[in-house]
């Protein structure tokens, strides 16, 4: 076999000049489509597959071990097993696509792979090899062990002139002629990758060399049987694989390890089958012959059963398959616990289960990590025991009822298993890789990741009944149910708003009890107390009536009453999306149906999934945020609302604009939420002065507010707030405002803020592509009828009507006229700040605020103007 | 300088005594790179804690290179088996103490020790094969940077007449692997023909070092090797056997 221009390599020079060839070969290769590279693989896999009775009878001659035969069979799985393997599989461009989510993988190869082929099975390693280089378009070179340097050369000689022919640019595979360690070393120091089979040496030098290495390691492979077994097949398996190409396979049984209840058994099976059992004295000269001063002895490995014998001088008959030496220990002290290489096997007696799993173990442990283990038993019967084994091994392969040398390559005993003679050893091992390499292995893979919007949603309550009189007809649904908990604060109850649900309930026969105890900012005490109450009345459903703090305290109880494990802490761990939050939040509504029933104009709670409450004991408030605590019916009966008092119209009136405002601006905002903020917003700027004014004096606005707080909050229970609500919590629970106030008292600045069409920092969301939030605030200005010639214009007039309509309704234009003292506000300005950042609300925002912006703004708002 | 009081004749090199002093004289074909070294590793290990004798002069008399040091007035390790054999086990002990410490010292200076190994295995006339596998194995094993002395044997400790024990021919001083340092030690014993005394050496040391047998095992081949590079006939099989292993796959 000869091949044009072939220069003989055989020093450090020349190796230079190799490498330089191979890697220009490999550029032009790496612009091959796959079906050329797919002929090309095919090509040389049927070239490599017709030579493999030379080439084996190549490899036993010039390395003196093995088999022919054997060998043989190496050859065929090493062409015809990996062709078949990968013969369909991408491994050039564009080999995976998910067009829904944008997402492209891009093989390319990796570059010059260089190979380190072992003695024991020379040939069928380098087409192994060579094979899935190709099949990745990279280029190889091989370093052959200087014991089989001729057939490996051979083989890859075969492969590269297939390849060639088969229109693979010229010299894409290499090889040392003459090989030696320095050379070796050097070619680790300058592959893109090593693909080093061979022993913890070589392996060593691959990882050490600093490119990256598919290295394997030691196996030192126990074969426990189980009394469950098959011991016919277990006996007739182990002798199968063991002296298959003479136990050079590094998957090959190295003990058999077997409960004293059926030692003898097997003892006699693997006698009658031909094994020879070694008498003790036979034992101790065989032990001397294996294994010289802890290592092992270069004449067995690969030898036949009786050659090895004559070696250490035991007569055993020539057809002997196996000889078998019964051993105690399995430390390294004890010759036979060694990785033997050759058809020698240790067999151990286990007093039990337990001691057969603990003797494999150790054997694995001081020779095997990571490679392979194998057990006989009852698959069917003995779940638990295949559990067992399998986690105690520190091994990569697991292999049941199987010959080892044949189970552990893959694809010949077991069919979801990658066939392979590299077979990774996992960390365990030393290895990067735990699983049997491929040509996977070989490819860099480049994700092309198009940028996607993230699926947004619309969630309400199931139920929203509105109108005036809609809660003795809507409270009709509940015929059914068995007891209801009322919840609400005592001046409602004092003034028998939830009378007219109680006298409905006694008409409808549901049981009743009210808690009446909640106070502003509900604590998680009156929350304790009321869930208290709930355990022992057992509700089936819980009515919520009031404003935000009833309904955020009820929504508390249920959590409390439903999962009293619940930890607050976890659940109000800020989160920076809802649905990849880390905190599950737990399942509502198993137990009690939740109502709730709004008495003023502006929270929403009625329809969204927050709820705040405060410690009493830390004073920290909790702001739980879930779909979980989504009310199941809200009830909108303006004849609750028509008497609220005109601080609490207008606060929360305004706080029902600043929702609607936010959801608008939101980077979450859809155009189901802009609808409803847009619509929200009207009818607020048009309805709150007279209902601030009237009262109960106009219905219609009343009305109006009521629908305009509900609408304004299901925008915002989807697009979710900003920075304002940022802001307007910490100034709240700082300086005691009320929270529609606190936040009337910063919306002008956060319009301003968040107009800034070249901010410092935008926020972070798929589909806000820009900042574009000046534009959002126009369109308010549009819808609304607003004047100005462009968008600057009309955010000045949106700013001024906002400032028009807090003038109507009362509220004072800073935070100083609000009587918070200038020192103190200062005092405490830095460490309001870092909350306010901090909050649940900032995260939605269309511009991400800064510390010092925020802080900014609060004094702007003290002041009432721009103040340093 | 008197050369009268012959100590000891070696190969290449004959021991003279002159009152305190002892002087070695090399052989007119004694390389002198060699004496040159053997004079500066032993000057630099002075300067450890341990106890060597003192070098005093590097001279050429009559046309060959000698060493003048410290006469060392005592007895060997071997000596003094010899005169009490029931001690040996204590002595054997005492010379693992001595390994023991030569391994705590650091000479920065002195010629590294896997070096010296890879010149050795390529010269110790096996064949490539087995040349690849130990220079595969010495690449694998660690590599450290203690004192090796190199040589040391029971005769190459002087226990003087206070008692203190004094180590002496350093020239195969190196700094290295303490496992493999003591498996040179062994090697030596085994070669003597002191089979149960090189186990016995080994048991010791591994117990005191606290450190498994194996660890010591893996150097044989190397060490071996080492020793075929010396080229002595009688050495060969037993040598080539120790150095013609494997571990792989």
């Amino acid at each position: 076999m000869g091949t044009t221009n072939h220069l003989v390599t055989d020093s450090p020079e020349r190796l230079t000049d190799l490498i330089r060839s191979v890697r220009k070969a490999q550029e032009k290769f790496a612009e091959y489509p796959q079906e050329q590279v797919d002929k090309i693989f095919k090509a040389a896999a049927l070239a490599a597959s017709k030579h493999r009775i030379p080439l084996a009878q190549a490899a036993v001659a010039e390395t003196g071990m093995g088999i022919v035969e054997d060998k043989v069979i190496k050859n065929h799985y090493a062409s015809e097993y990996i062709y078949n393997a990968y013969r369909d599989t991408k491994t050039c461009g564009v080999i995976e696509e998910d067009t829904s989510f944008g997402i492209q993988k891009i093989a390319v190869p990796i570059g010059l792979v260089g190979a380190v082929i072992p003695t024991t099975n020379p040939t069928s390693t380098t087409i192994f090899k060579t094979l899935i280089a190709l099949k990745t378009r990279n280029g190889i070179i091989i370093s052959p062990h200087p014991r089989a340097k001729n057939c490996t050369t051979d083989a890859a000689r075969i492969v590269l002139e297939a390849a060639v022919a088969a229109g693979a640019p010229e010299g894409i595979i290499g090889w040392i002629d003459v090989p030696s360690l320095d050379m070796t070393n050097m070619l680790m120091c300058e592959s893109d990758i090593i693909l080093a089979t061979g022993g913890p040496g070589m392996v060593k030098a691959a990882y050490s060399s600093g490119k990256p290495a598919l290295g394997v390691g030691s196996g030192n492979v126990p074969a426990v049987i189980d009394i469950s077994a098959d011991i016919s097949l277990a006996v007739n398996s182990i002798i199968h694989s063991k002296t298959f190409d003479n136990g050079v396979i590094c998957a090959s049984e190295q003990a058999v390890i077997i409960p004293a209840e059926i030692y003898d058994t097997v003892k006699s099976k693997f006698a009658n089958l031909g094994c020879h059992i070694l008498s003790l004295d036979e034992a101790q000269a065989v032990r001397k012959t294996i294994v010289v001063n802890g290592s092992l002895n270069a004449k067995i490995v690969g030898q036949s059963a009786y050659n090895i014998a004559k070696l250490a001088n035991v007569t055993v008959p020539e057809n002997t398959k196996i000889l078998i030496g019964e051993a105690e220990s399995p430390e390294l002290s004890e010759e036979f616990a060694h990785e033997k290489l050759s058809p020698v096997l240790a067999m151990y007696k286990a007093t039990d289960w337990e001691h057969a799993l603990y003797l494999a173990d150790r054997l694995i442990i001081n020779g095997g990590l990571g490679h392979t283990a194998s057990l006989y038993v009852n698959t069917a019967t003995e779940k638990e025991k295949i559990a067992q084994f399998s986690e105690k091994m520190k091994t990569c392969r697991i292999i049941l009822n199987t010959p080892s040398s044949h189970g552990g390559i893959g694809d010949l005993y077991n069919f979801k298993m990658a066939p392979s003679l590299t077979l990774g050893c996992g960390t365990m091992g030393g290895n990067s890789v735990s699983e049997n390499v491929g040509v996977k292995h070989l490819i860099n893979i480049k994700t092309v990741a198009k940028r996607s919007e993230n699926m947004l949603w619309v969630r309400v309550p199931e139920k929203v009944y509105i109108k005036r009189g809609a809660l003795p007809v809507a409270l009709d649904e509940l015929k059914g149910k068995k007891r209801a908990f009322v919840v609400t604060d005592g001046f409602l109850f004092k003034s028998g708003f939830t009378k007219l649900i109680t006298d409905k309930l006694d008409e409808i026969g549901v049981q009743h009890t009210t808690f009446a105890n909640v106070a502003p900012d509900p604590t998680l005490a009156c929350a304790r107390e009321g869930a208290e109450l709930m355990k022992s009345f057992e509700p089936d459903v819980i009515i919520a009536v009031g404003g935000g703090s009833p309904m955020d305290a009820a929504k508390i109880m249920w959590v409390l009453y439903e999962h009293p494990e619940v930890d607050f802490e976890d659940m109000a761990m800020r989160f920076s999306d809802i649905r990849k939050r880390i905190y599950t939040f737990p399942k509502m509504g198993e137990k009690a149906y939740f109502i709730a029933i709004p008495t003023t104009s502006g929270t929403g709670s009625e329809v969204t999934p927050f709820a705040v409450i405060t410690d009493e004991k830390s004073g920290l408030k909790y702001p739980l945020a879930d779909y979980e605590l989504l009310p199941k019916m809200a009830i909108i009966d303006p004849n609750l609302h028509d008497n609220a008092p005109k601080g609490l119209t207008s606060a929360s009136g305004i706080d029902a604009l600043s929702h609607a405002l936010e959801a608008y601006a939101s980077m979450l905002a859809t155009d189901y939420t802009d609808s409803l903020a847009l619509r929200a917003t009207k009818m607020i700027f048009e309805y709150l002065p007279s209902a601030y004014e009237n009262g109960a004096a106009d219905p219609v606005a009343r009305e109006k507010m009521a629908n305009a707080a509900t609408i304004a909050g299901m925008a915002f229970a989807n697009a979710f707030l900003g920075v304002c609500h940022s802001m307007a919590h910490k100034l709240g629970s700082f300086h005691r405002l009320p929270h529609g106030i606190a936040n009337a008292l910063m919306l002008s600045e956060v319009l301003r803020f968040n107009a800034e069409e070249v901010p410092p920092k935008m926020g972070t969301f798929s589909q806000y592509d820009h900042p574009h939030t000046l534009r959002r605030y126009a369109e308010i200005a549009e819808y609304l009828g607003l004047a100005g010639k462009n968008d600057d214009e009309k955010l000045e007039s949106l700013i001024a009507k906002i400032e028009e309509l807090k003038e109507e309704i009362g509220i004072k234009k800073t935070i100083a006229d609000y009587g918070i003292e200038e020192k103190d506000f200062l005092d405490r300005l830095d460490d309001m700040s870092v909350q306010a950042f901090d909050d649940q609300c900032t995260g939605a925002n269309p511009r991400y605020p800064l510390i010092a912006e925020i802080k900014q703004m609060y004094l702007n708002a003290y002041y009432g103007g721009v103040k340093a | 300088m008197k050369l009268d009081k012959i100590i000891a004749v070696r190969t290449a090199k004959t021991l003279y005594r002159d009152g305190n002093l002892a002087i070695k004289v090399f052989n007119e074909d004694f390389s002198k790179s060699d004496v040159l070294n053997e004079a500066l590793n032993q000057s630099r290990v002075e300067n450890t804690l341990l106890n060597v004798p003192q070098i005093h002069e590097v001279a050429k008399i009559d046309g060959k290179w000698a060493i003048v040091s410290d006469y060392i007035d005592g007895k060997t390790l071997t000596r003094l088996i010899e005169e009490e054999p029931s001690k040996k086990s204590a002595l054997i002990a005492q010379m693992a103490d001595i390994q023991l410490e030569i391994n705590r010292q650091k000479v920065a200076k002195l010629n590294k020790h896997s070096e010296k190994m890879r010149e050795k295995i390529d010269a110790c006339g096996l064949n490539a094969t087995v040349r690849y596998e130990l220079l595969t194995r010495l690449r694998s094993l660690r590599n450290d940077e203690v004192l090796c002395h190199g040589d040391l044997t029971l005769s190459n400790i002087i226990i003087d007449n206070d008692g203190k024990p004094f180590i002496i021919d350093w020239s195969h001083a190196t700094q290295g692997s303490a496992a493999a340092d003591t498996a040179r030690a062994y090697l030596r014993f085994r070669l003597a023909g002191y089979i149960d005394e090189a186990d016995e050496y080994l048991d010791i040391y591994c117990e005191k070092a606290n450190t498994p047998k194996q660890v010591i095992h893996k150097w044989f081949p190397i060490v071996a090797a080492t020793q075929l590079a010396k080229g002595l006939e009688t050495e060969y099989e037993f040598l080539s056997e120790w150095a013609n292993v494997v571990e792989y796959e």
